[in-house]
């Protein structure tokens, strides 16, 4: 490896007040999951029992969705950087229709559970089960709406700033697409 | 543009932070909250042990509420010089965060009545106490979208010296995302998203008052520099 290359001093992408929103969020959620794991180990048989419920090809599936959206929105921030505008529109699109499809499974999962009679107050893991993946639906649909942005933000010639919004609106949704990860293992898979 | 007015108007944050906290913990003792699942007799009990401590603690919540309208005022003239002008976003905030200072106001006057004849019937003092609860952690409607506002003005700022540093955008986009689970406290009695609980009653109480202090030193820096400039 040559020395000779000039040290490129570290790149936090997007701008930096973004992280104070993305962090604090990351915090927000670290709560509820210790908050989870905290009353889980008072009464773990409840939570293994009720965990069985769950379909675990839906929460599969979304997990597959998630990766995907994120793979999609980390193309487009590179096509953004070559200036290929329309390309970068265009993986934006991919990603908000894996999120849409995202809603929809969550749509299916949720009607099927309450159809089954599992609501938000039969015991604790379902609680816990609709309020954190519910929140975390919140943010996905948020998260469209800041990929909305970023897709009409592409429109205008780039500039000093279209760069580092693009990449806050990215970082923002690859928080999103974290949560669901963490999100999956703890409710769907954790035993 | 009177800067020593705007001061004035500041300065009441660290004021209502102070006198709130009083009023709420030593006094009243509403913290830590009642438990939603206690029964009536117990509410009642409450109620009915040092009734004036409880009256003059709710007297103190009620009274320092009021700066809150001065402090909104503040965030008001911060943010015309952010838009320019009285713009929409401005506008939103003044007229929200007016809503707010309603929503600690009317739950103290609420448990106030159930404090002034705390003989009556338990059925109803646990009615009036549940009202008070409700009323001081389910209206977050009105917090997140002043908060949202606060964040979206700081943002557009396009002045050459922008009013306030960006993080403070996001950190009230923050503190407005932080408000929402307030509203949960409807589905549950227990656990954490009931009105005792972490999520609906120590965050957004500390959120609430930490946003106060830190946007107090905001504000303060921001009047401070308009002077300079005028």
């Amino acid at each position: 490896m040559s020395d000779n290359t000039a040290h490129r001093p570290p790149h936090l992408p997007g701008e930096t007040g973004v992280w104070v929103f993305i962090l604090g969020d990351m915090l927000m959620f670290a709560a509820f999951f210790i908050v989870f794991m905290a009353y889980r180990s008072e009464d773990v048989a409840l939570y293994v029992n009720s965990q069985r419920t769950l379909n675990q090809h839906f929460g599969a599936l979304n997990t597959f969705l998630m990766l995907t959206s994120s793979w999609c929105v980390a193309v487009a921030v590179e096509a953004g950087r070559a200036d290929h505008r329309q390309r970068a529109q265009a993986w934006l699109v991919a990603a908000m229709g894996c999120a849409l499809c995202f809603v929809v499974v969550k749509f299916f999962e949720y009607s099927e559970k309450i159809a089954a009679g599992f609501t938000l107050t039969t015991n604790d893991f379902f609680m816990y089960y609709f309020m954190l993946t519910g929140l975390h639906l919140m943010h996905v649909l948020l998260g469209l709406g800041v990929l909305c942005y970023l897709w009409f933000s592409l429109r205008a010639a780039p500039s000093a700033d279209s760069m580092r919004t693009l990449e806050s609106g990215a970082s923002f949704w690859h928080m999103v697409d974290i949560l669901w990860i963490v999100l999956f293992a703890l409710l769907y898979l954790l035993r | 543009m009177n800067t020593r007015n705007e001061l004035l108007c500041i300065w009441s944050a660290v004021l209502f932070v102070v006198v709130f906290t009083i009023g709420l913990w030593p006094l009243a003792h509403f913290l830590p909250a009642h438990a939603p699942t206690a029964s009536a007799e117990d509410i009642a009990a409450l109620y009915q042990a040092r009734p004036w401590q409880m009256r003059l603690g709710l007297f103190v919540m009620m009274g320092c509420s009021g700066l809150v309208c001065a402090f909104v005022a503040a965030i008001t003239v911060a943010m015309k010089r952010m838009e320019n002008g009285l713009g929409v976003l401005t506008l939103t905030q003044l007229s929200a965060g007016t809503c707010g200072a309603v929503f600690l106001i009317v739950p103290c006057l609420v448990w106030t009545a159930a404090a002034f004849r705390p003989e009556r019937s338990p059925a109803l003092t646990l009615l009036l106490n549940d009202l008070g609860w409700i009323m001081l952690f389910m209206p977050f409607t009105t917090f997140v979208v002043q908060n949202i506002a606060i964040g979206l003005a700081v943002l557009g700022d396009r002045n050459a010296v922008p009013e306030m540093p960006r993080w403070v955008g996001f950190l009230n986009l923050w503190v407005a995302v932080l408000f929402i689970p307030g509203g949960f406290l409807t589905f549950f009695k227990t656990g954490p998203f009931a009105w005792n609980g972490v999520f609906v009653y120590w965050i957004p109480l500390v959120v609430f008052l930490g946003w106060y202090l830190v946007m107090f030193v905001l504000l303060r820096q921001g009047a401070l520099k308009a002077a300079r400039a005028a």
